[in-house]
């Protein structure tokens, strides 16, 4: 049974019921270009859950002050990140690094700039509780949840329980999953239909997987290797962040971030774990400047040698190729009461 | 012939922290230097042992008791370079390969990606030690169109007999496994062949070795910082992709087949996490279209490189350290001596 377009406004993906009988088991039809979306065991996805887990991501009522929600530094207007430079938390509260976009994040297993979370649905809570984001408690969210009859009522009947915090983990990281961008002029490239790139962005494309080397680390469908580098941004600072090596405690990863997609790359500047660099431009003159000199610079960094032109066509490419007409902008749900 | 004292005392058993009590691990050689490659000598049985650390290739003669055995330098005068993230370590020569009794080939890591070389030797039945230049060298391949900053670390090495295989670090947007054809124990000219990293969008080509049918098996090492993401992988001699499947594994850093039962294992480095590095069985099995790997671990060990099996099964596997315990890698942390370790017990 088909279930295209079953959530209003939602009119970018495609998800098939692999039983009409059983509903805890939709499959997301994945863009051309992506692999099969991944779906833990353990969170099995369902139209109604998705619903649940939409309305959650929306809902300011999930901060202190009811005035920030996921979507408040994660827009889909806006790359499904928030176009500054910093995530922006309650009471104009300012974080330290940019806001990831959720496009894709569902092939990712490391969540975060650093890491630290496994899966979207690891991830979900993480914000919640920040104090610096939206500060509530999860016992506090939960019984902000179970008072209102709206939300209490789906849980019941997506869960079979009032909402508690691996409930609205799980639901949240549902609706993630279903955030996806493929089927760009690069896919389609890709897959035959030779007009589908212009031709500097098929120049830009070939010195992307060639001597650009970008793809050393922005590999696959996704065009991320879902690994940590160091690219040197902020390590001149006094006391930098240091990334991926706050989890891990291993001198190796001091001041490496995740690779991002490049997918929607266009929509989502500023760029970078610290959002410190506006443009696209100015992203591939870090590479030929060989990114920020400091003991951890990852291998793959080293000074980019390409002409003007060579520039305007990997630009091209990423914007160009990378920049999918079925592009997922949803539109905020109804929010129950 | 230099005669060096690493020979180890053999008086206390390697506990090697177990994961099946009936496998052991027992130091048979210590306090060598990142040890990185290992290859039996066709008849003599000699282990050489690429001690990587002291950029020098070792022989060693095995045996029950400790007069019977031996270690000499066998080639020495291999470059340094230092490699790593996090952890750096030196390393100089890394993959051997044995073609015939009197001919080992030796694979470089001592010179920056780009002028690797790998080295063709004729060893003399004297067992007098040859200088590096002694060999004959092939490659680099430089920067260029196939390889945009250049070739290097030559991690492993297989044979088809018509031709030497061995996995390369350079450009991570290919991840080449290079070929270089061979005739009389001549070599050509070193080329790029396979591009794993686009044949499976994952990183780095280390562990290598040839299957009964003249298929290339590769473990792909994966990033050293993402857990768990080695994969088997096996491609036909024109070089495609025949089988790609997760392992589970953190870091494959050496494949080898049992001589005897045709069994595949593989060795963990582990980089994140040495705690989960070690010994490991690969059972591979076909359900439909799809390959499945279970990696059932045998023996827990800290940061295993290489891996080479006897004519009679039995298996060694060397460990990284530095030559005394607690001496400091490149990046300044204490380590312990790199070993040489006989595998006993049910693999």
């Amino acid at each position: 049974m088909r279930l295209a377009r079953f959530i209003c406004g939602w009119t970018l993906l495609s998800l098939l019921a692999a039983s009409a009988a059983a509903e805890e088991s939709l499959v997301i039809e994945a863009p051309a270009g992506l692999k099969k979306v991944p779906v833990p065991a353990d969170n099995p996805l369902s139209a109604a859950k998705i619903e649940l887990g939409k309305q959650l991501y929306f809902d300011p009522r999930l901060s202190r002050d009811n005035t920030v929600s996921c979507a408040s530094c994660h827009a889909p207007e806006k790359g499904w990140s928030n176009g500054e430079r910093f995530a922006t938390g309650i009471k104009g509260q300012k974080g330290n690094r940019s806001a990831p976009t959720i496009i894709n994040a569902a092939y990712q297993s490391f969540q975060f700039w650093d890491g630290r979370a496994i899966e979207v649905e690891g991830q979900a809570l993480g914000p919640i509780q920040n104090p610096v984001e939206m500060d509530l408690t999860l016992p506090e969210l939960v019984e902000k949840l179970n008072k209102i009859d709206g939300y209490k009522k789906q849980f019941q009947a997506v869960f079979g329980t009032d909402a508690n915090a691996e409930s609205v983990a799980k639901a949240i990281g549902a609706f993630e999953r279903t955030v996806l961008s493929g089927d760009a002029p690069y896919d389609r490239f890709k897959a035959g239909e030779t007009s589908a790139l212009s031709e500097s962005a098929q120049r830009g494309m070939k010195i992307f997987f060639g001597k650009g080397h970008c793809s050393a680390c922005h590999a696959g469908p996704n065009f991320t290797d879902g690994a940590f580098h160091n690219l040197g941004l902020g390590m001149d600072a006094k006391e930098p962040d240091l990334g991926r090596y706050a989890v891990t405690k291993l001198e190796g990863d001091k001041g490496s971030f995740k690779t991002p997609t490049l997918r929607e790359i266009a929509r989502t500047a500023p760029y970078m774990h610290d959002g410190s660099v506006a443009t696209l431009e100015d992203v591939i003159e870090h590479y030929v400047r060989g990114g920020v000199a400091n003991p951890y610079l990852d291998e793959e960094v080293y000074k980019l040698q390409v002409t003007d032109e060579e520039k305007k066509d990997l630009i091209t490419f990423l914007k160009e190729g990378l920049t999918s007409p079925s592009y997922p902008l949803v539109k905020p749900p109804k929010l129950p009461e | 012939m230099r005669m060096t004292c690493l020979v180890a005392a053999l008086l206390v058993a390697f506990s090697a922290a177990t994961a099946r009590s009936e496998v052991t691990a027992k130091p048979v050689v210590t306090n060598l230097n990142n040890p990185s490659g290992l290859a039996i000598q066709p008849e003599t049985g000699e282990i050489y042992i690429a001690d990587s650390g002291n950029q020098r290739v070792l022989r060693f003669k095995d045996g029950e008791k400790k007069a019977d055995r031996s270690i000499a330098v066998a080639i020495s005068g291999f470059g340094k370079d230092v490699y790593g993230k996090g952890p750096m370590y030196d390393i100089g020569p890394l993959g051997l390969l044995f073609l015939s009794k009197n001919s080992l080939v030796v694979g470089d890591g001592g010179q920056k990606d780009g002028s690797e070389q790998l080295h063709f030797f004729t060893l003399p039945d004297s067992g007098s030690e040859l200088k590096v230049d002694a060999g004959k060298a092939v490659g680099p391949i430089a920067p260029g169109e196939q390889s945009a900053m250049g070739e290097g670390n030559f991690y492993a090495l297989a044979s088809s007999g018509k031709s030497v295989f061995v996995t390369s670090n350079g450009d991570d947007t290919k991840g080449w496994v290079l070929k270089c054809d061979v005739d009389n124990n001549e070599p050509g000219k070193l080329e790029t062949f396979i591009a794993t990293k686009v044949a499976t969008e994952v990183d780095a080509p280390v562990g290598i070795t040839m299957d009964k049918d003249g298929n290339l098996v590769v473990g792909q090492m994966g990033e050293v910082n993402v857990p768990k993401d080695s994969l088997y992988t096996v491609y036909d001699k024109e070089g495609k992709l025949l089988v790609k499947a997760k392992t589970d594994l953190n870091d494959i850093a050496a494949l080898a087949f049992h001589p005897k039962t045709g069994k595949l294992y593989a060795v963990d480095f582990a980089w994140m996490d040495s705690k989960e590095g070690g010994l490991y069985r690969l059972d591979v099995t076909k359900e439909g279209e799809e390959t499945k790997v279970a990696a059932v671990k045998l023996a827990s060990l800290d940061k295993p490189t290489a891996m080479a099996f006897t004519a009679d099964g039995t298996l060694y596997v060397t460990v990284f350290g530095t030559t005394e315990e607690g001496v400091k890698n490149a990046a300044g942390q204490p380590m312990k001596p790199g070993k040489l370790l006989k595998i006993t017990g049910d693999l």
